[in-house]
């Protein structure tokens, strides 16, 4: 053979072995898709077979660390939900639930229903067993764990009782508690992320999951605010928990004690600090991000890692923090990013306070005073009508005829006279005189009104007794 | 105030500026306010003279986002790469709904009579086999035990890893009423804790990494392993290969939220030649008023740690109280613990003490969670004379 043609033969030789080894491999990978002990001999260190030996489980924490695409890379998400007094809020949190796009077998539910004197467990119960037994499959979620724990209630649950200065931090410390034993006690080693969400939000959008995860953060927060009625401004921003550190936040944390909590958004604590709430512009891009230091504990979403290697919701003052604030707080000390989304906002429902439902009181009080006021103002109208003539018009017409022989300019014939003497005596003597008369007068005047008003008030009061109406003795028409 | 009032002058003569201002004026107003491509006032691709505040454009004000935006469309098809895939079938429980009452749930001196689950857990970096024979002989009724071992990413790992596989099938394919109630074994994403060779391991500088990246695993372990019914965490060392059979009893009747056992070390006496034990652990201690000034005086990110000429804090320390003539239930108050041989109350990891990887107070990792316990308000004791040993270390 000519030296050309050798080449050229094992050049084809060489193609053709290439070619078959890899079909091999090709096909040995079709054909054993579920034994991966031979790819993973090759590409991955050793892993035990535990599949028939009974209570022994062997995790690879690197399949669990979190992918930004995790409902295509099968991610769990352990959803956490800490519950009390909550029954009224269920049915519209199932309903935020169901209508999730995040594949549903991928989310595993934990709940802890604490201190509770509603229904929330049966409530709770019965929401689930609906959920799990849907029709379509796939609308049914993952692992499903209730847990039970009272922490003893040392604060009501008003929102004035929950909101008030005082109340904050020993409150924040025993939430804390809560979050902390339902957080250990649900997390498994296979979950990828951690999701913690409150009961109480009204609008949050369907896709709230992958909104949050496609920014492959370790913390990360929507902005969230309220609606309020619209008397009060019709919104306002909610979490101010979620705020960056200042530098007044930092003198303020150095001059309390250690056992202090600062809690943001009371007068007493200035701490100046920017909020995440505030930063909202309703024009704004809602992938836009923003370093938090502390956080509000609404709608969280963590890699499970940040869990697993010991952060949590700190049940002492952390760095003078405790609960959601201090849990950014400690997972900035561990080296986590803290981040938040100004322009992605959810909306927590609105409650009342105290002082609101005094307010609405007052409002529905008012409102009808005001309905009241308008029916005896028509009968009033309709009286004046129908009481007086108007004679005015007349008057205009016959004013002239009545006063056509009279001479108006003969009064100024008479002359009068003015003593413009610098008599000292004479001029007290004038003024007193003058004084005197004009109270006298005035007395007169103001005798005469009184008369009067006490007339009006008695016509007033028999014209609605007239009309059947009620009237208040301090009531004034003239209002 | 003369010139001024002279140039503004001139410029009100000046016949140019009569034509130019109205003309300026018109074209500056044409570009703020009907010009549409870029906006000078930064308010985005809409004309001013027809702006609207995003409530006016959504009708409501209760919206996540403006629709000016849009938030990127996700593909909800599964990705897996199908030729390298070294993602493992993970055993995962099925869907259900489980009751869990946390109420019930007891730690109490009677802890063996009362049915309390003790979850005993190893950071693993490498297996001996006195470990595992001594867990093997505790007394404590093994349905009522859990174990959990994390394992670093590393060769000594993987050799750990195989030995104990080996271990752990020999017993739990046994009789049923020998196997333990459940097994956790966790690989680390990382190599971390044992990257350090064992000569290195105790050089002041490379403590705190080393310090650090253990207490990361703990806290892998523990988060991941604590469940529903853990009564009590038993934390004992991969190299702790003796201790008393009634270990768990011992402790647990104590009644201790935090209880550390004392760390020794056999060794053979050259000069005496004889068997001797030394104090091994010295991670148990109490505070001292030196070393409380010396951590006034640190910069926050600094640490104290025990052993250390470097850092003289005269603590006391528990190893060197020990009197093998006193009672072994004699206990005593404590301020740091070491990870030796600690046994902790599950309700003091629930409320949130965990191992600090950073420096919480100038400690980290046990001596940490200490601090950690204390400050929420459990106590913390260690039992000078309850000897339990670690395995002897060839420089």
């Amino acid at each position: 053979m000519k030296p050309s043609n050798t080449s050229k033969w094992i050049k084809s030789s060489i193609i053709s072995i290439l070619g078959s080894v890899i079909t091999i491999i090709l096909l040995l990978r079709l054909i054993l898709p579920s034994s991966l002990s031979l790819t993973a001999s090759i590409f991955k260190p050793y892993v035990p077979n535990f599949k028939n030996v009974p209570g022994v489980e062997f995790y690879d924490l690197r399949n669990y660390q979190g992918n930004k695409d995790g409902w295509q890379r099968g991610d769990k998400i352990l959803f956490c939900v800490p519950l009390r007094d909550a029954a009224e809020h269920l049915p519209r949190f199932f309903n935020h639930l169901n209508t999730m796009t995040y594949p549903h077998n991928l989310i595993d539910l934990s709940f802890l229903v604490s201190d509770s004197s509603d229904d929330t467990m049966g409530v709770l119960l019965s929401n689930l067993q609906n959920a799990q037994s849907q029709k379509d499959k796939s609308k049914r979620f993952g692992n499903i764990e209730i847990f039970e724990k009272d922490f003893g209630q040392i604060i009501g649950q008003s929102f004035s009782d929950r909101h008030g200065f005082a109340a904050q931090g020993p409150r924040r410390k025993l939430m804390a508690r809560a979050r902390n034993w339902l957080g250990s006690v649900a997390i498994k080693p296979y979950h990828s992320w951690v999701y913690w969400r409150d009961v109480d939000v009204e609008t949050i959008p369907e896709t709230i999951m992958e909104d949050l995860m496609h920014h492959d953060k370790d913390v990360i927060v929507p902005n969230v605010w309220r609606p309020l009625p619209d008397w009060l401004g019709n919104i306002q921003p909610y979490d101010l928990n979620s705020w960056k550190e200042s530098e007044g936040g930092a003198q303020l944390a150095e001059s309390l004690d250690e056992d202090a909590v600062i809690v943001e958004g009371y007068p007493e604590y200035a701490t100046w600090r920017p909020h995440l709430a505030y930063m909202r512009d309703p024009n704004g891009d809602p992938e836009e991000e923003m370093e938090l230091d502390g956080i509000g504990g609404v709608s969280i979403l963590s890699k499970a890692k940040v869990f697993r290697t010991g952060s949590h919701f700190p049940a002492f003052s952390f760095q003078k923090h405790a609960e959601t604030e201090a849990f950014g707080k400690l997972s900035r000390a561990m080296n986590y990013n803290v981040v938040g989304l100004p322009h992605y906002v959810i909306w927590h429902i609105y409650e009342p306070s105290t002082e609101d439902l005094k307010h609405m009181a007052w409002m529905a009080e008012e409102e009808k005073r005001k309905v009241e006021e308008t029916r005896i103002k028509e009968f009033y109208d309709k009286i004046w009508i129908s009481g007086f003539d108007d004679v005015r018009d007349e008057w205009e017409t016959e004013k002239s005829d009545i006063l056509l022989n009279i001479d108006l300019t003969s009064a100024s014939e008479g002359k009068v006279e003015v003593d413009w003497s610098d008599d000292d005596d004479k001029m007290n003597f004038a003024h007193a005189a003058l004084a005197d008369s004009g109270q006298g007068s005035l007395n007169d005047k103001t005798k005469n009104e009184k008369v009067n008003d006490a007339n009006t008030n008695n016509n007033a009061g028999q014209a609605h007794k007239a009309a059947g109406l009620e009237v208040a003795p301090d009531f004034d028409p003239n209002l | 105030m003369v010139s001024l009032s002279l140039i503004g002058y001139k410029i009100k003569k000046n016949p140019i500026i009569t034509l130019l201002l109205p003309f300026i004026v018109l074209v500056s107003v044409y570009f703020v306010v009907f010009r549409t491509d870029d906006s000078i006032l930064g308010i985005g691709s809409l004309p001013l003279g027809n702006h609207k505040w995003a409530h006016e454009m959504e009708h409501t004000w209760y919206f996540p986002f403006t629709s000016r935006f849009k938030m990127p469309r996700y593909s909800y098809k599964t990705q897996h790469n199908w030729l390298f895939n070294d993602r493992v079938e993970d055993i995962i429980p099925e869907g259900h709904i489980a009751h869990y009452d946390l109420n019930k749930l007891r730690s109490t001196p009677d802890a063996a009579v009362d049915k309390e689950r003790v979850l005993i857990l190893t950071p693993l970096q490498s297996f001996d086999q006195r470990y595992w024979i001594n867990i093997l002989q505790l007394t404590y009724p093994r349905e009522l035990i859990e174990l959990g071992f994390i394992i670093p990413r590393t060769k000594t790992g993987e050799e750990a890893l195989k030995q104990l596989e080996i271990a752990i099938k020999n017993v739990q394919s046994d009789k049923k009423n020998q196997r333990f109630a459940k097994v956790t074994i966790l690989k680390q994403d990382s190599q971390s804790f044992d990257k350090l060779q064992e000569k290195e391991r105790h050089a002041l500088n490379v403590q705190k990494e080393r310090r650090s990246a253990m207490a990361l695993a703990r806290n892998e372990l523990l988060f991941s392993t604590i469940g529903p019914h853990t009564s009590w965490v038993l934390w004992l060392d991969a190299d702790i290969i003796e201790t008393p059979m009634n270990l768990i009893q011992d402790m647990t009747a104590h009644d201790k939220a935090v209880l550390a056992a004392n760390v020794f070390q056999r060794y053979y006496d050259e000069e005496k030649k004889e068997d001797n034990v030394r104090p091994y652990d010295f991670n148990n201690w109490q505070e001292s008023d030196t070393s409380r000034e010396l951590a006034s005086s640190m910069q926050p990110d600094e640490i104290i740690l025990e052993g250390y000429a470097e850092i003289a804090t005269y603590r006391p320390l528990m190893a060197y109280f020990h009197d093998k003539n006193q009672p072994i239930t004699e206990e005593m108050m404590l301020d740091g613990v070491g990870g030796g041989c600690t046994l902790v109350k599950a309700e003091v990891h629930r409320d949130g003490a965990m191992f600090p990887s950073f420096p919480f107070y100038h400690l980290i990792e046990t001596e940490g969670f200490a601090k950690m316990a204390k400050r929420l308000n459990y106590e913390v004791y260690g039992l000078p004379n309850y000897l339990v040993y670690h395995k002897e270390e060839f420089n």
